[in-house]
């Protein structure tokens, strides 16, 4: 059987890969093209997300503005220092996750509320920073950034249409690799319970700063790769609350628990964005559909479509078990026998039988 | 060992086929025509901020491109093609803006496009169009830095570039004798390349005049409390007070002026007091207030009586300055296409943008001509709020009322 | 170095602006006490009833302030409504993170119908007495802003007398202190919680009145609302009604002082600097309670 899946699961990917690579090769014309890089983006962009919301469940509304930071840092090296674009972009991703330790250490000393409230409040308070701050970022006028290449337009977005497909094949690697590690067992340990996984000698707060930095490390990527693409930018755009709930859309409806989860809500949300422009251009109907999808979401589906269409397909398949959450479960539990990791936890359900104990923990320690 | 991402693979793959599925249908709509055929139409592709900030002027713009393209058609079209607008939303957004154009030059292969409204927008926008190889004439990037940025395909339809639009406002205070000359200049402008040209445009003239600035503000577009603007410039006591307005704003600094109690001896506002609304916004305290104006029903040109007559009887009401911004470009661009007698992608751009480069087109702000930049070679007129109305006073040779300085209290 | 008569004039708008903040921010903190909720779409609560002062005047003349008659209690039903239909179904486990990203889909909703309903224009409402001003000690106080600041006092009085005072507000408050514990006293915590966000709403209709007398409105506009809101109830400690109340007054009042130094968009970000400070120095906020702790 594992040898049967895997072989699929890696059919499945090699299947995906082809059908990205390919797809400049379909596109009719530039601005679908044009289209499947913003796709790409938002893809990028929310998998990087997923480093902090999939393995920690922090949800975060503010990784826009870390966006928004390494276009800008990648920008400003290029048009004001001079640089050769892709060092700009390399150090100011690497300046970034500079940045996102002391952010993070304001933020994820507090748990929820608190978080959330930074992370939205570090969206506006770089937009008047940037706003504000002229001399430096060009305000309101906004910063040209350099085109890296001298390329027709079509031949521009289809160049960049790979370098997004790169980004996103190492932020997937990347999560890949940290899901199938200790750390990444630390990390779903937080995600679970983190009073529990604290206590048990994990050491909760140096993972979810070094997790927090990882992602801020590959937002600020897609960010500055984003600034050379686009080559406008404007502190409006770049520090927008939207951004970061299109992320967290995306993610939270693609599935945070999986790998390609994320990608799957950016191809989705991407496209029907895409789509709201096209037919309902003008009116404000795609917030409203934006939020529909949010709230339907959180309300019905809070695992994201692809465990809900994995469960679907799996009443037609009766070989293969029964909760994708079982399924995480029982890996956690196997992973921690093998890796003889001599914590506890790997008894304890995960998902909906440990809902109430949580939430117990939750309400009793208001009291503490 | 399972894993998760293992169940991924079937919504993958539709997911991925979907993608391409999707965004190729996208592509299969949307009748552009191949260009050369003498009896399609003449597709012209425009991009306006229909809702968001800036959605105010954008309808004023669409409007002006719709009354043109009326009237262009009644005359039996443009090389004997009729004129055909396809108008996208970009809800005043930079990425829209470009979606937008990339839409539809690459994918709705229009013959032509016409600029969208805001600096913030242009820009982005004319590279598009630039990388395209298209002619970009534009109805509203009047701030200096459009022309820095190098554009070999943009022309700005209207008299003058932001700031200067005060030119002979700045001459005709600095002529005052020394003793009625004001002393101090208060300003504040919406953080806006726009609207702070033309304040900016303004200081820089009134400080080499020896004008001293005591207030010198910026505020954020989305600001909505003047309150602390307003109570920093009435202890100022400046003699002239500058807003660098769009609309709104205009109108929400001059009301917390009012209820401050602070009475300027000059002063002027951009954009906002041309507005119709502007009057009864303010509750009709609007005695003295001055505005550039690169546009007046009055004016004499011969296009423009036609045009003032078309659009009423379209619309209803008379034109304001952004109807007649975006008839402008429509002007120009089609006095482009006769005398190059072609408009489609391709070769003939070119030959549009060399044409405009090196002549003058009679357009209802006057006649047109265009630096390297692409830069205007005129200047704006100043109005003036004088007895419930507001008549033009500077220059002198098209004035319909004086100019009243100090102007009488608000 | 600003003169007196500048600074007392600045003095006097932070309070006026403070005291619309109090308000705000303590329907914020309400429900964050009563369910552990950070609710987004508290500002854009705020901007519809500013829409609908506005849209009552516009279409029938009447007062901004006798729409309060139909919006307090419209919104005091949307918000029992919204806690009791759509809260409650969260999972308890995340429901800090989920109710987030639920009141963020709401706000947005309210955003795009309202963009749809009234098109993004910048809308004010004309009174006869708008540009209208009292002189006090040398300052200028305009009318339209005393009004909003009775309205904010009167609100928060209310508020005050109605925890403290009455027997619903000594559930309200048990419920917010320990709920599994009130629930043992007899108390219907769900029906208490439910009330609260009515009451929190209602606090949005009165302060969305008191904002349509003085402001332009635009559905965007609940985003300039909401980060200072934010900061307001972290600093004074999450859950605690008078340390929201007070942090608001200090927060009113710091804006309006630094903008003479600095300028509007710069004198913003004092809230921020404020909550990053509180966060990295005393993350249970300053004035409130051990609640804030854990958040």
């Amino acid at each position: 059987m594992p040898n049967v899946s895997r072989i699929l699961k890696i059919g499945a990917i090699v299947l995906l890969a082809v059908a990205v690579l390919a797809f400049p090769g379909v596109a009719p014309n530039p601005y679908i093209l044009s289209a499947g890089v913003l796709v790409l983006n938002y893809a990028v962009l929310s998998t990087s997300w997923n480093f902090v919301g999939g393995f920690t469940g922090y949800i975060s509304l503010g990784h826009g503005a870390l966006a928004g930071l390494g276009a800008y840092g990648t920008g400003l090296l290029v048009a004001k220092g001079g640089l050769p674009p892709f060092l700009a972009l390399f150090l100011s991703a690497a300046i970034v996750a500079a940045l996102a330790v002391p952010i993070g250490f304001a933020a994820l000393r507090v748990r929820g509320a608190s978080f959330v409230i930074v992370s939205i409040s570090l969206v506006l308070i770089l937009l008047l920073v940037f706003q504000s701050w002229a001399s430096v970022t060009g305000g309101s006028r906004g910063l040209v950034v350099p085109r890296p290449f001298d390329l027709s337009r079509p031949e521009h977005h289809r160049v960049f249409y790979y370098l997004f497909a790169a980004l996103l094949a190492a932020a997937l690697v990347a999560w890949w690799l940290i899901d199938r590690s200790r750390f990444g067992l630390g990390l779903k340990s937080i995600r679970e319970d983190e009073d529990k996984a604290e206590a048990l000698g994990t050491a909760t707060f140096t993972y979810k700063l070094i997790v927090f930095v990882v992602s801020a490390a590959f937002t600020a990527l897609a960010g500055g790769m984003y600034a050379l693409w686009f080559g406008d930018l404007d502190p409006v755009f770049q520090f927008s609350i939207l951004t970061g709930s299109y992320l967290v859309l995306m993610a939270l409806l693609g599935g945070v628990r999986q790998l390609f989860g994320p990608v799957a809500g950016a191809i989705i949300v991407g496209v029907a964005l895409e789509y709201f422009k096209v037919e309902y251009g003008d009116t404000p109907l795609h917030l409203v559909a934006t939020g529909l999808l949010l709230a339907l979401v959180v309300l019905f589906m809070p695992d994201g479509i692809l465990p809900a269409v994995g469960d679907l397909l799996k009443r037609f398949d009766r070989s293969q078990r029964s909760s994708i959450r079982e399924v995480s479960a029982a890996e956690l539990r196997e992973q921690r026998l093998k890796e003889q990791a001599g914590t506890e936890t790997g008894g304890k359900g995960t998902g909906d039988d440990g809902t109430g104990r949580t939430a117990m923990t939750e309400a009793g320690g208001t009291t503490r | 060992m399972p894993t998760t991402s293992s169940h991924a693979r079937f919504p993958m793959k539709f997911l991925a086929a979907s993608m391409i599925l999707t965004l190729g249908a996208c592509s299969g709509g949307g009748g552009g025509d191949e260009g050369g055929g003498s009896d399609d139409p003449i597709v012209i592709g425009i991009s306006l901020p229909l809702t968001g900030d800036f959605s105010e002027p954008g309808k004023g713009v669409q409007q002006g491109y719709e009354a043109w393209a009326k009237v262009v058609n009644d005359k039996g079209g443009l090389l004997g093609r009729q004129v055909e607008l396809k108008i996208l939303d970009d809800q005043s957004n930079a990425d829209r803006v470009v979606a937008d154009y990339e839409q539809l030059i690459g994918k709705d292969q229009v013959d032509l496009v016409f600029g969208p409204f805001s600096t913030r927008l242009v820009v982005p926008s004319a590279r598009v169009a630039e990388e395209y190889d298209m002619l970009f004439v534009e109805p509203a990037g009047a701030a200096k830095e459009v022309f820095e940025q190098g554009f070999k395909n943009l022309f700005y339809a209207a008299p003058a570039v932001a700031n200067d639009h005060y030119n002979y406002l700045a001459e005709k205070i600095l002529a005052m004798p020394a003793d009625q000359r004001p002393k101090t200049a208060a300003y504040a402008a919406m953080d806006d390349p726009f609207a702070q040209g033309t304040a900016y445009g303004l200081k820089e003239k009134l400080e080499a005049g020896g004008v001293r600035t005591v207030v010198d503000e910026v505020y954020p577009p989305n600001t909505t409390d003047f309150s602390g603007i307003a109570a920093k410039i009435t202890d100022s006591k400046a003699d002239v007070l500058v807003g660098g307005s769009q609309y709104q704003d205009g109108v929400n600094l001059i009301v917390a002026l009012q209820q401050l109690g602070y009475q300027p001896k000059l002063a002027a506002f951009s954009t906002a007091p041309t507005n119709p609304e502007f009057a009864s916004a303010i509750g009709n305290k609007t005695a003295g207030v001055l505005s550039p104006t690169g546009y007046s029903q009055d004016a004499k040109y011969p296009s423009n009586t036609e045009f003032v007559e078309k659009y009423t009887a379209q619309f209803g009401k008379a034109p304001e300055e952004d109807q007649a911004n975006g008839y402008t470009t429509g002007q120009v661009v089609a006095a482009a296409v006769t005398a190059a007698g072609c408009a489609e992608q391709g070769d003939c751009q070119q030959k549009l943008i060399d044409w405009l480069r090196t002549n003058t087109v009679e357009t209802v702000v006057g006649p047109l001509s265009w630096d390297d930049t692409g830069k205007p070679k005129g200047a704006h007129m100043i109005q003036q709020w004088v007895g419930g109305d507001i008549k033009i006073v500077l220059p002198e040779d098209v004035k319909e009322a004086e100019f009243s300085y100090p102007k009488p209290a608000w | 170095m600003p003169s007196g008569a500048l600074l007392f004039q600045s003095v006097i708008l932070g309070l006026l602006l403070g005291g619309l903040y109090a308000l705000l921010a303590s329907g914020l903190t309400l429900y964050f006490g009563i369910m552990r909720v950070v609710m987004i779409a508290h500002s854009a609560f705020l901007i519809l009833a500013a829409y609908l002062a506005w849209y009552l005047h516009e279409s029938v003349g009447l007062d901004p302030l006798l729409s309060m008659i139909g919006t307090v209690p419209l919104f005091f039903a949307a918000g029992v409504g919204l806690q009791r239909a759509l809260l409650t179904r969260l999972r308890p486990a995340t429901l800090t993170m989920m109710s987030v990203l639920l009141t963020f889909a709401i706000a947005l909703l309210i955003e795009g119908l309202l963009g749809y309903a009234f098109t993004g224009t910048q809308r004010r409402i004309n009174l006869g007495y708008s540009s209208a001003g009292l002189e006090l000690f040398g300052a200028r106080i305009a009318v339209v802003k005393l009004i909003a600041f009775g309205l904010a006092a009167v609100a928060l009085t209310t508020l005050y007398l109605l925890l403290k005072r009455t027997k619903f507000g000594w559930a309200l408050r048990a419920t917010i202190q320990h709920r599994d514990a009130a629930r043992l006293l007899g108390i219907d915590t769900d029906r208490v919680a439910g009330f609260g966000f009515g009451i929190g709403l209602a606090t949005a209709a009165i302060g969305g009145t008191a904002l349509s007398l003085d402001t332009t409105i635009y559905p965007s506009l609940h985003w300039h609302w909401i980060g200072p809101l934010m900061a307001i109830i972290v600093v004074g400690g999450l859950g605690s009604v008078p340390g929201a109340a007070i942090a608001a007054m200090i927060l009113g009042l710091a804006q309006s002082l630094l903008q003479i130094p600095l300028g509007t968009t710069w004198a913003q970000t004092v809230f921020y600097v404020a909550l990053f400070a509180t966060l990295a120095f005393r993350p249970q906020g300053f004035f409130g309670g051990r609640l804030a702790q854990r958040f």
